[in-house]
């Protein structure tokens, strides 16, 4: 009885001890408190945005730089190089800013005909790649090994730029790419299957952070050329300019701001 | 004078004497008592011991990898957030479905963002955020590169704990339709030479140096596997930008 009396009082203790909430109980990061949406529809936000500063960055800054010359190569970061990166470095360049951003979203591109084969889809990507590029859908599936949701969205050709570029470099696969192609696809990773507001906004603010972390890069880079273009409010169609970073993610915010928060209000 | 037998106390029979049996209980437990408390104390000393400032090689797993030697502890083991009780209280939730998330209890498990507070770089060649895409997932199952330690496992006293052939995971069929060495990286990687592959190339790309132009120029695999072993390097000396003396 004794020995009854004492388990109980122990485990009562115990349970005070862990589910009486004396201090404030730690943030739960997975929460979905409130509206929570898809994860499917998070990627959709996020490549939407993503396309959009794609387009923007190889059409008024590739594509137009080139003509008043401007120089944008793979090898844009070695020192004795004078150029910007090409749109598939500048999607590098914000991946990498998201990864550490540590808001857990992941961004990739590839293709079944990369300039490098290290690019090459395989496995379970070249699967649900070989059906994108059937009917241009974006594919969702899961990755069990890193415990990952995934989506592919197709990366179009959108301008001449892309097309030739691509036609004419020396290590690629295929030279009759035309304009509107599927050249590839930009994989997206998340760890939760079902987001709240609040965390879609915080991804999607990383996102935003990654573009202009990545444009940022480049004006580093732009400034210590022998020959800098004038960094300000013009852009590369008006010449050997340069938009500064404001200049350019307020371009970027009135291109994707409206769809985004529609999409937003469609998903809530 | 001599007492007879008879009179002695019945020690063996003491069972028998319900007036001597709490005596010797109380004997027993003072003994226990004893036992418990010199336990705790060579516990206690023990733990201390282990926590002493100084006293990090005696709990480590093993030796600091190479360059890490002027590491603490605190550099990578960075407290868990919240007090203990907010830990457990967490955990505790989580076991019966209460939360979504569990927290982590003590120290923060070391993640690839405490390696790249010191080593991130943005020429990286191999960033190991791009190993968690879907098309890695043979590299992944094989050498587990979407974690630094994957590769650089840390208390093993080495600088790189993959094998020398870690590039056969991702590049078994690599193929440059324009190719500047004098044997074909096709032809090395159908005759599987890939403890060649950082005979030209360092992993990361942080070393000042092109890759030459012909296999003779190669550095040869001993000099390599005793780098990455924690031997000197065989790569030019100039480094793009090196590892931070302290963390972000």
């Amino acid at each position: 009885m004794r020995g009854f009396l004492m388990f109980t009082m122990l485990v009562g203790l115990l349970g005070m001890y862990l589910f009486v909430s004396a201090p404030a109980p730690l943030a739960d990061l997975r929460a979905h408190e409130g509206t929570r949406i898809a994860v499917s529809e998070l990627f959709e936000l996020a490549a939407a945005e993503n396309a959009a500063v794609r387009q923007l960055y190889t059409q008024e800054i590739v594509a137009a730089g080139k003509r008043v010359g401007l120089r944008f190569d793979e090898n844009w970061r070695d020192e004795d190089v004078e150029a910007g990166p090409l749109p598939a470095l500048f999607l590098r360049e914000t991946s990498q800013s998201l990864d550490k951003s540590a808001v857990g979203l992941g961004l990739f591109l590839g293709s079944d005909f990369p300039i490098r084969q290290a690019n090459l889809f395989n496995g379970a990507s070249a699967e649900a790649f070989s059906q994108l590029r059937k009917d241009r859908a974006p594919r969702f599936f899961y990755m069990d090994d890193v415990s990952l949701h995934t989506a592919m969205f197709p990366d179009l050709a959108v301008t001449q730029a892309c097309v030739d570029c691509h036609n004419q470099h020396a290590q690629s696969a295929k030279h009759d790419w035309q304009l509107d192609d599927v050249m590839g696809a930009t994989t997206w990773t998340y760890p939760n299957g079902a987001v709240s507001l609040q965390e879609v906004l915080s991804v999607l603010a990383a996102l935003r952070n990654g573009f202009r972390d990545a444009y940022d890069a480049y004006l580093v880079k732009a400034r210590s050329f022998k020959n800098p273009p004038e960094i300000g409010n013009q852009w590369p169609a008006h010449g050997y300019y340069l938009p500064t970073t404001v200049s350019f993610m307020q371009e970027v915010e009135r291109r994707i701001s409206g769809p985004t928060l529609q999409r937003l209000l469609n998903a809530s | 004078m001599t007492q007879r037998r008879e009179d002695r106390p019945a020690l063996r029979d003491i069972s028998s004497r319900p007036s001597a049996r709490p005596q010797q209980i109380g004997a027993l437990s003072r003994r226990r008592r004893v036992g418990i408390a010199l336990g705790s104390v060579i516990a206690a000393l023990a733990l201390a011991g282990l926590y002493w400032p100084g006293s990090a090689q005696w709990s480590a797993p093993g030796p600091m990898n190479i360059g890490h030697e002027q590491l603490t502890c605190d550099s990578c083991h960075r407290p868990a957030l919240g007090t203990v009780r907010q830990q457990l209280q967490a955990n505790a939730r989580f076991a019966i479905g209460l939360r979504a998330q569990p927290v982590d209890f003590g120290e923060r498990r070391v993640e690839n963002a405490d390696c790249l507070s010191c080593h991130e770089r943005p020429f990286d060649r191999h960033p190991v955020s791009r190993f968690a895409e879907p098309r890695f997932e043979k590299a992944r199952a094989a050498a587990k590169v979407q974690r630094c330690e994957g590769c650089h496992r840390e208390h093993s006293g080495k600088r790189v704990t993959s094998a020398a052939t870690v590039c056969e995971n991702c590049h078994s069929d690599i193929k440059l339709r324009v190719d500047p060495l004098d044997v074909p990286h096709e032809r090395l990687a159908q005759e599987r030479r890939f403890s060649t592959c950082l005979g030209c190339h360092d992993f990361h790309g942080n070393h000042v140096m092109k890759p030459g132009e012909r296999m003779s120029e190669v550095v040869a695999l001993d000099r390599i596997e005793a780098y990455l072993r924690g031997g000197s390097s065989p790569y030019p000396p100039a480094l793009r930008k090196p590892a931070k003396k302290e963390r972000d």
